[in-house]
């Protein structure tokens, strides 16, 4: 939704109606307009003369793209890629469509921080991608690494249920962590850990746990076996969490029934990323929270709808196949993997040896500077399109997107259009009922009239849909299965040991409004500070006060963090959430495109990754790496909202109160 | 307020504020003051009140050089705090608190004014008069929150490079060099509404209207009203956590959570905090 | 009329012991019109290579003042919290400068300290010419400083009035009063010799000092009517002066800012005033005395006087300084406490200590008799001192606006930039200006009352005029007395 006056959008605001947001937005939501309004948005089609990109009409670029990708190209399927971000709805239809009629089956959805790990592990113990969490009815959350107030599936939906999560009876929330999230930030009790060790932590509560009958009922004698040898002293040993507060966690678990055991990124980001997950599920399991707080989400009715998130898979798929000269044409959309691939890859240099490039962007971003032609798409605001989130908290929702104002740029076209077009290349008949993605789009949308029950005409639906902007389908929950195994469970006690050339664990955090970093070209969220390192327009890295006064860092001096694959440098920033081992630096900084606000400011961390891999799904472990920190001697000043103290110097201004003392059932 | 207004109605502008009555649901003109309550229970500190607020007002963004200097626009901002006992790790997380101008009922800011520029309007609210303001600065020195930020740099010419101009709210003034400006409640949406309620002989009904951050919270940690409205939700939740508008010091018992910042100074703010809870057996 | 001089001396130096003198008893009245009226004369090269230094120091600041006012208070790195910076804290020190001129001048002609009379006319001026210099800063820090005029009540079509409460508007109406008064007194004060000038110039100047000195004629009744007119303007002056440096420091004490919020301020910021006026007036002494060879007119033992009285004001302010810091350490306020410990040990720390040496250690000096007789060392004491006196005022603005109520808004790094130090630095260029065109178009110490003083001498024989004056021991003054005062 958005405030539009004199047919130009200014404001965005949540749909009321929708049951994800419920009338709420984020930041990022926010922010839609500068995407809008950007003044480094690409106004015109550009084609590759020479080494630069040059202004080029319509009519030659899609002469171009007829040439090279049209019947008469005489490309065959195999030759030709499609790289998209996470797409949903009828967009990712249509792209189908016309990977169909080139006869391609190279769909490569890549998102840099996809949930691939997490929906593996979901598959294998519950036999559905994500199960449904019910926040508010947990007493307890249990989250290991989980930031789902900060990013993740939704954090806006999220946020709305922790609301009533902490409204009375109020629940209690602990984290554990290698680096505080913002979710961490909000915890009773936040509990550092050393990365990657989450799982074993987890099967040592669980230990705690079966040592009681009533709960070792719970789970086949095998795993009781397995779980007995992660003991107080071996996890506390490998987890750095001090023994007393594993028992503690074990006691509070059992005390506060429901709970919920939530697993985040940190956890999924290892080689061992699965196991860890499916360590951290084991708990939902013996606690018997399985059918209360973790439920199915409903089966949607519309799988060809169904959002793709993509995988760190299908990138190397293409990275292989680039490198090997196999495709003639590339075309990218909502992705920018020159900027997201760690180095390791090469991807730049494989997207070079493709004949052909083509990228579909609002903004010429470091992709789509190495590509032959780029096409410059409607924004958000000014396309019509649909979308399905991939968290579904109630039945099946589909999001309509419509234009809020018309094109800003007259040189720029619907991304839906263009598909429509290609597929036109090769399926001019069947197509030919739909001069364009609307007509396409009603048409698509209007066939969904039954399964909402919808009496009335097929242009009232349409319409009402629209006004709407949301459609809901009650749709029968999935079933869940619960399948445990020993293997599955069974974590080394060397995780993570530490490696003495490089002797921090990096964490690559996300920021809540970066993201990927697709979204570092606007001013607002450049200037929004971090939440918890109030930084703003720069890159840091997070390094705990003792580690640093250790090594005599300050605030703002310049550090060099290598890895096996390369360097970076960035600041210093001394915060006390993180493991004394660990060093974080957050992603999405770093551009050497996309904009005036982007270009130029922090660095990129994707760049340094090792060539780390989660075992069981291939995808990249994203906090595998080890990394060496060294002072460089210079120094710069850290522009941050907060002032030289961090604390309230005594004032009254944030108080606390002991949960136990308030009453939260006599408020309103 | 012109010299005969002033003497014939001396009592009324010698009445020290807020009184007991001075708003009231039957007064023309005083049956509305705009009020606050903002839960820190359930603040996550994501910012999304900041960006919202940045759409609405027409903020500037100021760049990194100038955000160093100070020289920040945000009229909401989120107060990251870590606990005063914090061990070697922040264990009970964090304290976020978003704080803009308090709207106090007596602000400090207006007494200082040399021109009058910020004073109070009849809805309770601390208005900032941006033709009279001659940037002396004096109400920002005395304004305890310091929430009152001040245009440093000529923004317009500088902050919004075409095309972004055409996002500006036009119902809300783009402010330029040398004036104070700070959180109005979002004043332009609440004189629409009750311009649209007086159209309708009606008041305004109570979350018919609110600023861009309450409407963007994804928690809904604040709730903003008519506090004169007992009905309203913000003046149950007032009278809930036993904090009074006319009184500079509350009197509540220990399990009520509801408090104003800074109240010692008796400022007598618009805004009531409600205390961050935390398990401490966690 | 019984006595006869003879008598009287005797009485007299039988009871006091003499003094230094003040002044020569034997300069000749028309040696007077002559020595002072010298300096009116065309200025020598120096001084156009002064006059020009300082018209390009002016220029500094007003280009500095450009930018600023093209480019938005950003430029001066002033920020919030640090709103103020500089701007403030170097008007209230023109502006407390201002005080000594006008203030002693007045007092002194009211306690009939006759040593004054020799260098009270240039201290007025200095009084008039900081007072609107201070008033630049006024204007320079405002935001919208082509709306300054918003800030006086004047009439217009809307009925708007500035706010009353404020303590911005007191200080703006006091500081207009005092600059009218103290433009007046010394305006006044001037008339007898402006007609000296009169009868002595022509040309151009002729016409100036005509106009100027309102018909002066010397008779009896035009005394008479200067003397009361100038008497009840030295007891108006008196209060007002108290009066104005205490409503500058309304603009800190009502403010409910930690280390402004302080109920000593008044009496504070007068003290200070005093106190720097007072090195001012040193520092102006020893350069008029050595650029116009004042020697017979300023001399040593005036100079011993002005040291005493600084020593004395220097011991005042450093009392109520020493106040200030003790209510606040043994108070109960914790957000002025930890202003204090700030100042004391925070990035402002080197500057806040130099303040507190060379305003209260540094004075002294003053206590030996060495010190105070040699010239170049009262020179270098009078000009650290009121450097002291500046950083006092920079430690009252900047490190309390760094320090406030609210911790998340502290600021430690806030440095002014090259604007402010050159707006600070125009206003040493446009003061010079005004003050050497001062001394070169009337005259910068009074004639007639030095005859006066003379007069007094050689009639009395006596330092001590004030006994002297006595009717008791002086009956002479029955006869005297209709003449003389």
């Amino acid at each position: 939704m958005g405030r539009v006056r004199e047919g130009r959008v200014l404001k965005m605001e949540g749909n009321p109606e929708s049951k994800i947001s419920g009338g709420k937005i984020c930041g990022l939501g926010q922010a839609a307009v500068q995407v809008q309004y950007n003044p480094d948005r690409l106004t015109q089609p550009m084609m590759r003369v020479g080494d630069s990109l040059q202004p080029v009409s319509w009519d030659k670029a899609m002469a171009l793209l007829e040439e090279k990708t049209g019947p008469k190209s005489g490309i065959n399927g195999n030759e030709f890629a499609f790289m998209t971000g996470a797409m949903s709805g009828h967009l990712k239809v249509l792209v189908q469509n016309y990977l169909d009629s080139l006869g391609s089956k190279n769909h490569f959805v890549y998102e840099a921080l996809s949930p691939a790990v997490s929906f593996a592990a979901n598959k294998q113990i519950y036999g559905v991608d994500m199960p449904r969490l019910h926040f508010d009815k947990a007493k307890l959350i249990l989250s290991f690494g989980s930031d789902f107030l900060g990013t993740g599936a939704s954090p806006v939906h999220f946020a709305k249920e922790y609301a009533k999560f902490r409204k009375a009876p109020r629940g209690t929330l602990i984290q554990i962590e290698p680096k505080m999230t913002m979710t961490g930030a909000n915890a009773d009790r936040w509990i550092p850990i050393i990365p990657g060790t989450e799982g074993v932590l987890a099967l040592g509560v669980a230990n705690q746990l079966l040592k009681h009958d009533d709960f070792s009922k719970t789970v086949p004698a095998d795993i009781v076996n397995l779980v007995g040898k992660y003991d107080l002293d071996t996890v506390s040993s490998i987890t750095s969490v001090r023994s007393d507060l594993i028992g503690h966690l074990a006691g509070l678990l059992w005390e506060k029934s429901p709970s919920l055991v939530i697993s985040g990124a940190s956890v999924e980001g290892h080689v061992h990323g699965v196991q860890n997950a499916a360590a951290i599920q084991i708990l939902n399991r013996i606690l018997g929270n399985v059918g209360k707080t973790v439920d199915g989400q409903a089966q949607s009715p519309f799988p060809q709808l169904a959002p793709a998130t993509g995988s760190f898979a299908s990138l190397k798929a293409m990275n292989d196949g680039m490198g090997a000269g196999t495709y003639k044409a590339v075309f990218i959309y909502g992705a920018n993997p020159v900027f997201t691939t760690p180095s390791f890859m090469g991807f730049r240099d494989n997207l070079r040896k493709v004949p052909f490039k083509v990228a579909f962007v609002n903004a010429v971003d470091e992709t789509a500077e190495e590509c032959d032609l780029v096409l410059p798409i409607y924004t958000a605001v000014e396309d019509f399109g649909s979308h399905v989130a991939w968290y579904q908290p109630e039945g099946v929702e589909i999001t309509m997107q419509q234009p809020l104002m018309d094109k800003l740029y007259s040189d720029t076209r619907s991304m839906g259009d263009i598909m429509l077009d290609l597929v036109k290349q090769r399926r001019a008949d069947e197509y030919k009922a739909w001069p364009n993605f609307f007509s396409y789009l009603k048409t698509a949308v209007t066939n969904i009239k039954p399964a909402v029950k919808y009496t009335d005409t097929d242009e009232h639906f349409w319409y009402d849909t629209l006004s709407h902007g949301v459609i809901h389908v009650d749709a029968p929950q999935q079933q869940i299965a619960e399948n445990f195994s020993t293997e599955m469970l069974d974590l080394p006690t060397t995780v993570n040991s530490p490696d003495p050339k490089f002797p921090f664990y990096l964490i690559p955090s996300e920021r809540h409004y970066f993201r990927d970093g697709r979204h570092a070209n606007c001013g607002w969220l450049q200037e929004s500070p971090d939440p918890l390192t109030t930084v703003v327009w720069d890159s840091w890295a997070e390094i705990h006060p003792k580690t640093a006064a250790s090594m005599g860092i300050h605030e703002g001096d310049y550090l060099e963090v290598s890895s096996q694959n390369g360097t970076i440098k960035v600041k210093a920033y001394l915060f006390p959430g993180i493991h004394p081992d660990a060093i974080s630096i957050p992603l999405g900084q770093g551009h050497e495109s996309l904009g005036r606000f982007a270009k130029g400011v922090g660095v990129n961390p994707f760049k340094i990754l090792n060539p780390v891999f989660e075992k069981n799904t291939g995808e990249l472990a994203m906090f595998g790496t080890r990394v060496s920190v060294k002072r460089t001697g210079q120094s710069e000043i850290v522009v941050k909202d907060e002032g030289p103290v961090s604390t309230q110097m005594g004032r009254k201004l944030v108080v606390t109160l002991p949960a136990d003392v308030a009453q939260l059932s006599k408020e309103i | 307020m012109s010299i005969t207004n002033l003497l014939n109605n001396w009592s009324f502008y010698r009445q020290k504020r807020p009184y007991q009555g001075q708003y009231d649901l039957n007064r023309q003109y005083s049956e509305y003051k705009w009020a606050m309550a903002l839960d820190l229970d359930i603040c996550t500190g994501c910012n999304a009140c900041t960006t919202a607020c940045y759409a609405e007002n027409n903020l500037p963004v100021v760049g990194k050089k100038r955000f160093n200097q100070g020289h920040v626009m945000h009229w909401i901002r989120i107060e990251r705090y870590w606990d005063e006992n914090m061990g070697e790790f922040p264990e009970q997380g964090a304290s976020f608190l978003p704080m803009m101008c308090q709207q106090c009922e007596e602000a400090p800011c207006e007494t200082v004014c040399p021109v009058g520029a910020t004073s109070h309007t009849n809805d309770g609210l601390n208005s900032q008069n941006y033709h009279r303001c001659v940037g002396s600065r004096y109400c920002s020195v005395n304004c305890p929150y310091k929430v009152r930020y001040f245009n440093f740099w000529n923004y317009p010419s500088t902050a919004w490079p075409a095309p972004l101009p055409d996002q500006l709210n036009p119902d809300v003034t783009v402010r330029t060099k040398g004036i104070m400006e700070k959180c109005t409640f979002c004043v332009q949406r609440l004189n629409e509404a009750k311009s649209r309620a007086r159209t309708e002989y009606r008041l305004v009904r109570d979350g018919e209207v609110v600023p861009a951050c309450v409407q963007a919270c994804p928690t809904s940690a604040i709730t903003f009203g008519n506090i004169v409205d007992p009905k309203s939700k913000v003046a149950m939740m007032w009278k809930n956590q036993q904090v009074d508008l006319y009184k500079d010091m509350q009197e509540k018992d220990n399990s009520v959570r509801g408090y104003r910042i800074l109240e010692d100074l008796r400022p007598f703010p618009s805004v009531m905090y409600l205390e961050r809870v935390r398990d401490m057996e966690a | 009329m019984v006595n006869t001089y003879e008598e009287t001396e005797v009485a007299v130096e039988k009871r006091f012991v003499p003094k230094p003198l003040d002044i020569n008893a034997d300069i000749a009245w028309a040696k007077i019109n002559k020595d002072i009226l010298r300096s009116l004369e065309r200025p020598r090269p120096i001084f156009w290579v002064i006059f020009i230094a300082s018209f390009a120091l002016f220029l500094v600041g007003v280009s500095c003042e450009v930018y600023q006012y093209q480019t938005g208070l950003g430029v001066a790195n002033l920020n919030n919290p640090q709103v103020w910076g500089l701007y403030i804290a170097t008007f209230i020190w023109w502006i407390g400068m201002g005080h000594s001129g006008t203030l002693l001048s007045a007092l002194l002609h009211i306690m009939h300290a006759d040593w004054r009379k020799p260098i009270y006319r240039y201290s007025e001026a200095m009084t008039t010419f900081t007072l609107l210099t201070a008033a630049l800063f006024v204007l320079v820090h405002l935001g919208r400083i082509w709306q300054f005029y918003y800030v006086v009540a004047y009439p217009n079509e809307r009925w708007t009035w500035p706010n009353f409460q404020s303590p911005l508007v007191w200080d703006a109406t006091a500081i207009g009063t005092y600059l009218t008064s103290s433009l007046l007194f010394l305006y006044i004060g001037m008339i007898p010799d402006l007609a000296i000038c009169r009868d002595n110039a022509i040309g151009i100047r002729k016409k100036l000092y005509t106009f100027m000195s309102l018909g002066w004629m010397g008779t009896d009744r035009q005394w008479a009517n200067f003397r009361v007119t100038y008497l009840t303007l030295a007891c108006f002056l008196m209060p007002l002066a108290v009066s104005v440096h205490s409503i500058v420091s309304t603009d800190f004490a009502a403010s409910q800012q930690p280390g402004y919020h302080i109920t000593s301020f008044p009496p504070y910021f007068v003290a200070g005033a005093i106190y720097s006026g007072l090195a001012v007036i040193i520092t102006l002494f020893i350069v008029l005395r050595y650029t116009f060879r004042f020697e017979e007119y300023m001399t040593m033992p005036i100079l011993e006087k002005l040291a005493k009285l600084t020593f004395a004001a220097g011991m005042v302010w450093t009392y109520l300084n020493l106040i200030e810091y003790a209510t606040t350490w043994y108070g109960n306020d914790m957000y002025a406490k930890q202003a204090l410990i700030y100042r004391a040990t925070g990035p402002f720390a080197p500057e806040w200590w130099m303040m507190n040496f060379l305003g209260s250690v540094l004075p002294f000096a003053l206590t030996f008799k060495r010190v105070r007789a040699s010239i170049p060392v009262m020179l270098f004491m009078s000009i650290f001192i009121n450097f002291g006196m500046w950083l006092e005022r920079w430690m009252i603005i900047s490190p309390t606006l760094a320090h406030g109520i609210y911790p998340w808004t502290w600021d430690d790094d806030q440095w002014p930039s090259f604007v402010q130090w050159g707006i600070v630095a125009g206003s040493f260029g446009w003061f010079n200006m005004l003050f050497m065109l001062y001394c070169k178009i009337f005259p910068s110490v009074s004639m007639y009352e030095v005859k006066e003083m003379l007069h007094e001498r050689r009639f009395f024989k006596s330092t001590n005029v004030a006994t002297a004056r006595d009717p008791a021991i002086n009956p002479d003054l029955a006869v005297e007395g209709g003449l003389a005062s």
